[in-house]
């Protein structure tokens, strides 16, 4: 435990605006991902994204496909 | 015949694209079965220069990857945009710009780098004249392609486009400040970034160029050809969404873990391995999609040899996005580590899942801009196992030697002194450099039936005056 406490401590004043910079862009493109994945799980918006798939079908024929119901 | 198309759209400009894809797949591959033949076989260097490995393995990466791959990625992309977005292409005339800029920059590479003008770096080794060529090029077919979606009918951006617009975004700024040099001559230039600095640099490119060109741009033709060959809508939408945007926001971190073990920061390399590992998720959500799109109709794979291209494509991809975050763990690349592994994985990649979905949408794009069949079926269906086992002999090859060497280099015996010498690490490469050369003369051999059967489609398109007889009738009907 105390290892692990060690390995996950970090020296604040030491950081760089740099270092700073990064974490914040971090955590940002973390939430983001969440975000991207709660939206396109959230059941209310299967039927909106599944739809576009079959933008696609612009004259040539594409196959119902029902068993690609993702 | 597809008049509405003829009418509706440039096919035009992708008709070159596609035709010269292939032409310069034959003969990047063939400059490969080249140098693999020369490490083989040291004699056919013939003591000239111009001949040697130094001078002519950048003559083959930048012919594969910018010469086919471009040619490629620029038929597809503005193929389907316009298919996607339903209108033409926003302008004719700077496709072609970008058509006869890309290949005179290709015809550039082919004279410099055999002349060793060259900046060292890898997969940018063009100096800087030619580096000013290809950005303004490249911006004239991005901003093509951006205009084409603004002016677009339908409501959404089918998501191929996604992949190739982060593709575009991403290998614009990568290739600008990767580029970034003073000049001291026409055909001499230094790097503005110095040491590790520069080392960053150089892998935040290379990584990146694997992974918006090689990965993010062909994706782009993935979500557009599988679908359309198969004749299905693809499997899954939402994966699709969550595929583009992992794969947009985790790969530009991967680039540190090709310099584990060097004067970078440990902790940058650590990273660049954690998030290679991340990366695995998106990659086979991306594989799986593409696959699962034929689910309830895989009867079409034992009669359509183009979607077989698209479907084994997708295999070697699961396989060398799982192979590479793998080798980027530092235990891993403690072994993996400049050995012939890393060649290995680089050719299941580039072998495996470019050249095979390149060449099925190039099959694809032929017959629907020729308006015709292909010429022969069979030899497509011939070219897809030629391709299949080059491939894999090249990849086994790699392996066995590549591990080889890791182990020989770090045998010590019980003094602790080396076992091997370098020399017979060498000597011990041999038989499996032969064997690599083979792969790569069965992979050329494939690629250049292909050549044949699309030099023999252009002709028959063009006797029977398909092409021809598809703008009358558009002409007619409008």
């Amino acid at each position: 435990m105390s290892s692990l406490k060690e390995y996950f401590s970090t020296d604040w004043a030491a950081m760089t605006a740099t270092d700073w910079v990064g974490t914040i862009l971090t955590v940002v493109i973390f939430v983001l991902m969440v975000v991207a994945y709660v939206y396109a799980y959230r059941p209310k918006n299967k039927e909106k994204l599944e739809d576009r798939k079959f933008q696609l079908d612009d004259g040539e024929r594409l196959d119902s496909g029902e068993k690609n119901g993702g | 015949m597809d008049a509405r198309a003829e009418q509706k759209y440039s096919l035009g400009v992708v008709r070159w694209f596609a035709v010269m894809a292939v032409v310069y797949l034959v003969v990047g591959a063939s400059v490969g079965v080249y140098i693999a033949s020369e490490l083989a076989w040291p004699v056919l260097n013939f003591d000239i220069p111009q001949l040697t490995f130094g001078r002519l393995r950048p003559l083959h990466t930048n012919a594969v990857i910018f010469a086919f791959g471009g040619c490629a990625l620029m038929a597809t992309a503005f193929y389907s945009v316009q298919r996607t977005c339903g209108v033409r292409l926003w302008s004719e005339k700077l496709a072609w710009f970008t058509f006869w800029g890309w290949n005179l920059i290709i015809v550039s590479a082919v004279i410099t780098l055999p002349l060793g003008f060259t900046q060292g770096k890898e997969y940018a080794e063009l100096e800087w004249p030619i580096d000013v060529a290809i950005a303004v090029v490249w911006l004239a077919y991005s901003f093509n392609f951006i205009m084409t979606i603004a002016i677009r009918k339908s409501s959404h951006i089918y998501v191929s486009n996604w992949f190739f617009l982060a593709m575009m975004i991403m290998i614009t700024y990568l290739h600008v400040v990767n580029s970034l040099s003073i000049p001291v001559g026409l055909f001499k230039s230094y790097s503005i970034f110095s040491g590790v600095q520069d080392a960053m640099i150089q892998w935040w490119w290379g990584h990146n160029a694997v992974g918006f060109y090689l990965t993010a741009g062909f994706l782009g033709i993935m979500y557009y050809f599988v679908p359309k060959q198969a004749g299905r809508p693809v499997y899954s939408y939402r994966l699709s969404v969550i595929h583009f945007w992992a794969l947009t926001f985790g790969y530009v971190w991967l680039g540190a873990h090709h310099l584990q073990y060097t004067a970078l920061p440990d902790w940058t390399g650590s990273l660049g391995a954690a998030v290679s590992l991340a990366m695995i998720i998106p990659s086979w959500g991306g594989a799986i999609n593409g696959m699962m799109t034929l689910s309830g109709a895989w009867d079409k794979l034992r009669t359509d040899y183009t979607l077989r291209f698209l479907i084994m494509s997708l295999a070697f991809y699961a396989m060398s996005t799982f192979e590479g975050p793998v080798m980027s763990i530092k235990t891993v690349n403690a072994l993996s580590h400049y050995t012939d592994w890393t060649v290995g994985h680089v050719h299941s990649g580039a072998l495996g899942w470019v050249a095979m979905v390149g060449a099925g949408a190039i099959y694809h794009l032929i017959t629907r801009c020729f308006h015709t069949e292909m010429w022969s079926a069979k030899l497509i269906n011939v070219h897809f196992w030629l391709f299949t086992i080059g491939t894999v002999v090249y990849i086994v090859a790699m392996w066995v030697s590549g591990i080889m060497q890791g182990l020989m280099w770090r045998a010590y015996d019980e003094y602790g002194t080396l076992v091997y010498t370098f020399a017979e690490s060498v000597e011990a490469m041999h038989p499996y450099y032969a064997m690599r050369a083979i792969g790569g003369a069965i992979f050329l051999s494939g690629a250049v039936l292909m050549l044949i059967n699309v030099v023999m489609t252009v002709r028959k398109s063009a006797a029977e005056g398909k092409v021809d007889q598809a703008r009358t009738a558009a002409l007619a009907s409008a």
